[in-house]
């Protein structure tokens, strides 16, 4: 059976469907699906976070997203993103590439990912995916489409060019699939996702409460963006995490009781970290936003075709780091002070993830911003993949540092 | 001095007696970072387009404070001299997407962390698809015109199509005369070494064209009559990212490998390709300079893997030499996949790690050395 193929994932498989929490259910339907698409030769459309599930759950194919692919593993067999990494290294992919990025070359390298019918990719947010995607493309001879983006989408004609790169996906996929878009699917498909991205911001509003409801990564909305966005699997689990907050702000419940200060978390959490959170916590330290949950989007107008179109291309500018990525660092940084000051933080967490030249390439201009402001910012370098990078204790010690300095100010 | 001879000075430094004579006439020099810029509407303008480099640069220490550590040092030497006031002749920056790092250092300069040479001085940033579809040259053209536009208001001077005809001819001139000083170089005995041509391509983008071709047609007759190099141990093609120090080769030449062709900036991608004449200028600079030759910004391997087999059969090339600078994510993916293809059609490859500074010349030799004995041209 080609599951047994991929028996980290097929374990991860095992452990997800026997559970009742909706996120868990959200996960196991969609490596079911995955398993499902190899042993019927479905096709299989590789596609980065960047780029949201719809257009291809709508044309009954297949969505893997490889950034989720690798990530969920870690949490069965926390080796398996670090084989994959070894596994690039030693096909002569330079270290200082993402961890992220090497891990899903590895495990195409190591046939620990179902191999793509198709590839679906966004030209954003950085240069190692698109340069990674293209090696994959090149490993598994599969055939790709990129979205490409304007640099500056306030600029004339910027989004109408967006939206017909969108429309191109669609195409792409219509002609390699031999399958055409029915709108009326794709309809309910967004309507879906709609429901899904209102649970969402529901949830990320209420994060804004003194003292915040939850800390860290509030990971359904992450996973549904990435794996099931417009699959009432997805809009279940993010809905799910919704009324158990509401449930803990009724009863007077917080993430961190004694909230002596709020951090907001710039980048993908410290994937082998897992208890880095709660560690905060016991500071005193809530953190209300992560980026990587920080979603601001309007519902898609289902209307029309073209308005749904529209709509998608719109909203998949709005997915976490897609965001901050595209354009230049004024942007950025604006944003940055945004969440500071809708979050309500004392202070920010900026990840120098070593893959992510873009952010690191612009500490210097975040740190000059952020001392204008009087906000406190710690900017570290870690990697958010490979532990083997920076310790815990390291990584810890510079947090730890950091955040005694943002209480004692506050005292 | 001969014209080959004057044709190597400029390598030698940021600024040169050209610019020097260019600006105590009034003129003006806009630099740029990548060979996506169309220089052709920069000398349309009246304009001199100047190629970025770093050279001269001995530190990074004022450029560390905003360039991180994982910044390649290209940039980070090139931010270092912007800071230090080495680009005095500037009267404007001209950058675009052409990687993480260098669109970061633009941020910098932007953000008015670089005191400028002088004021108004004039920054401009270009949106350049990664893909080269008609919907991308259509974006192209346009994203051109209002590049023209802002030169025309920043300096207060009108850019005729007319001007931009001529300018598109002179500069299909040089690239003419660039491929002939390549054609020379598919000699069994190459009158050039790779070391000197990489300077003459230096020297392309560091002074004014005309000036340039003049003295690169008097450099072809006296190429005619020089005696060819002969005795090498390996023909070579050297790719990979922006290499701006003559040195380098000559490190690799003087083990006895002979660099007869490239894929680089400052090499084949620069001038390989033509503007169309008979086209509406500015979709013709969108065609050409998205439909070059490309490097790893675009999404375009299979056409540079194809590229690169047309290159190793024309100039009978025994090996490949990748330098690749640390930190470069493109060329980290780039160089891994060349060596997948060179494997494939046996091409021997080698990718090399390097700084901007030419360190760790011992190792680089020792692993020259052993790619040349590996390629058996002994």
């Amino acid at each position: 059976m080609a599951g047994e193929k991929y028996e980290v994932h097929r374990r991860m498989y095992e452990v997800l469907k026997g559970r009742d929490a909706p996120g868990a259910k959200m996960l196991a339907e969609w490596l079911e699906g995955v398993f499902r698409a190899v042993d019927e030769g479905r096709p299989i459309v590789y596609h980065s976070f960047a780029l949201f599930s719809e257009v291809i759950i709508a044309l009954d194919l297949q969505p893997l997203c490889c950034e989720a692919w690798d990530m969920m593993a870690s949490r069965v067999d926390p080796q398996h993103p670090l084989k994959s990494i070894d596994a690039a290294h030693e096909a002569g992919i330079p270290s200082e590439m993402c961890s992220f990025d090497k891990a899903i070359l590895g495990s195409v390298m190591r046939e620990t990912m179902p191999p793509p019918s198709m590839i679906a990719l966004s030209a954003t947010p950085c240069q190692n995916a698109y340069i990674t995607y293209q090696a994959v493309a090149h490993i598994t001879g599969a055939p790709m489409w990129v979205s490409d983006i304007p640099y500056n989408m306030d600029e004339e004609g910027a989004r109408e060019y967006w939206v017909e790169q969108y429309k191109g996906l669609i195409a792409f996929l219509e002609e390699q699939s031999g399958r055409k878009m029915d709108y009326d699917r794709l309809r309910e498909v967004v309507e879906e996702s709609n429901r899904c991205v209102e649970y969402w911001l529901e949830l990320m509003e209420l994060q804004k409460m003194k003292p915040a409801p939850r800390t860290g990564p509030l990971w359904t909305g992450t996973y549904a963006g990435m794996t099931s966005f417009g699959l009432p699997s997805s809009t279940a689990a993010v809905k799910a995490t919704l009324d158990r907050v509401k449930n803990d702000i009724a009863q007077g419940k917080a993430a961190v009781a004694d909230e002596k200060a709020r951090a907001v978390w710039f980048h993908f959490p410290v994937g082998w970290d897992t208890g880095l959170m709660k560690w905060m916590a016991d500071m005193g330290v809530s953190v209300p936003f992560v980026e990587f949950d920080g979603y601001r989007a309007e519902p898609v107008d289902t209307s029309t075709p073209e308005s749904m179109i529209q709509g998608m291309a719109r909203r998949a500018l709005e997915v976490p780091m897609v965001k901050i990525a595209q354009g230049a660092t004024d942007r950025y940084i604006e944003d940055l002070l945004y969440v500071i000051r809708e979050w309500k933080a004392d202070c920010a967490i900026i990840a120098g993830h070593p893959g992510c030249k873009w952010i690191t390439g612009a500490h210097g201009l975040i740190r000059d911003a952020f001392r204008e402001e009087g906000i406190p910012v710690l900017l570290y370098d870690i990697d958010l993949v490979d532990p083997r990078v920076t310790s815990e204790d390291e990584s810890r010690t510079k947090i730890e540092q950091f955040l005694n300095m943002v209480l004692d100010r506050k005292n | 001095m001969t014209a080959l001879e004057e044709l190597s000075r400029p390598a030698a430094s940021l600024s040169n007696p050209y610019i020097e004579r260019w600006k105590e006439k009034g003129g003006k020099v806009i630099g740029y970072y990548c060979t996506y810029v169309p220089v052709e509407i920069i000398h349309a303008a009246g304009i001199m387009p100047f190629r970025m480099r770093a050279t001269g640069s001995t530190s990074t220490e004022l450029g560390d404070v905003y360039a991180a550590y994982n910044t390649c040092t290209f940039c980070r030497h090139s931010l270092d001299q912007a800071m230090r006031g080495a680009y005095h002749f500037l009267d404007g920056l001209v950058a675009l997407f052409s990687c993480d790092h260098i669109r970061r250092m633009f941020d910098v300069w932007k953000l008015g962390k670089v005191e400028l040479p002088c004021s108004p001085f004039y920054l401009h940033f270009l949106s350049v698809p990664v893909k080269a579809d008609d919907a991308a040259v259509e974006w192209l053209a346009e994203e051109l015109g209002r590049f023209r536009r802002s030169i025309e208001e920043h300096f207060k001077v009108s850019i005729s199509d007319e001007a931009l005809a001529n300018s598109i001819k002179v500069y299909n001139e040089q690239h003419l005369l660039l491929r002939s000083l390549y054609e020379l170089r598919k000699q069994e005995a190459p009158p050039i070494s790779g070391t000197e041509a990489l300077e003459i391509l230096i020297a392309a983008t560091s002074m004014p064209v005309e000036e340039f071709n003049a003295m690169l047609r008097q450099a072809l007759d006296e190429l005619q009559s020089r005696e060819g190099i002969s005795g090498y141990r390996a023909r070579l093609l050297l790719g990979g990212v922006d290499l701006e120090d003559p040195a380098y080769i000559k490190l690799i030449e003087d083990l006895g490998g002979l660099v007869v062709t490239d894929f680089l900036c400052f090499g084949i991608r620069d001038f390989w390709d033509q503007v169309e004449e008979d086209v509406e200028p500015m979709t013709a600079l969108a065609r050409r300079y998205i439909r070059n030759v490309s490097c790893p910004r675009m999404i375009d391997h299979d056409g540079r893997q194809e590229f690169m087999e047309f290159l190793i059969r024309e100039y009978r090339v025994d090996g490949i030499i990748i330098q690749r600078m640390k930190y470069c994510d493109l060329w980290g993916g780039e160089g891994a996949m060349i060596q997948w293809d060179m494997r494939k059609n046996g091409t021997p490859c080698m990718v090399l790690e390097r700084e901007y500074l030419m360190s760790s010349m011992g190792q680089t030799r020792t692993r020259v050395q052993a790619f040349l004995e590996t390629i058996g041209g002994y």
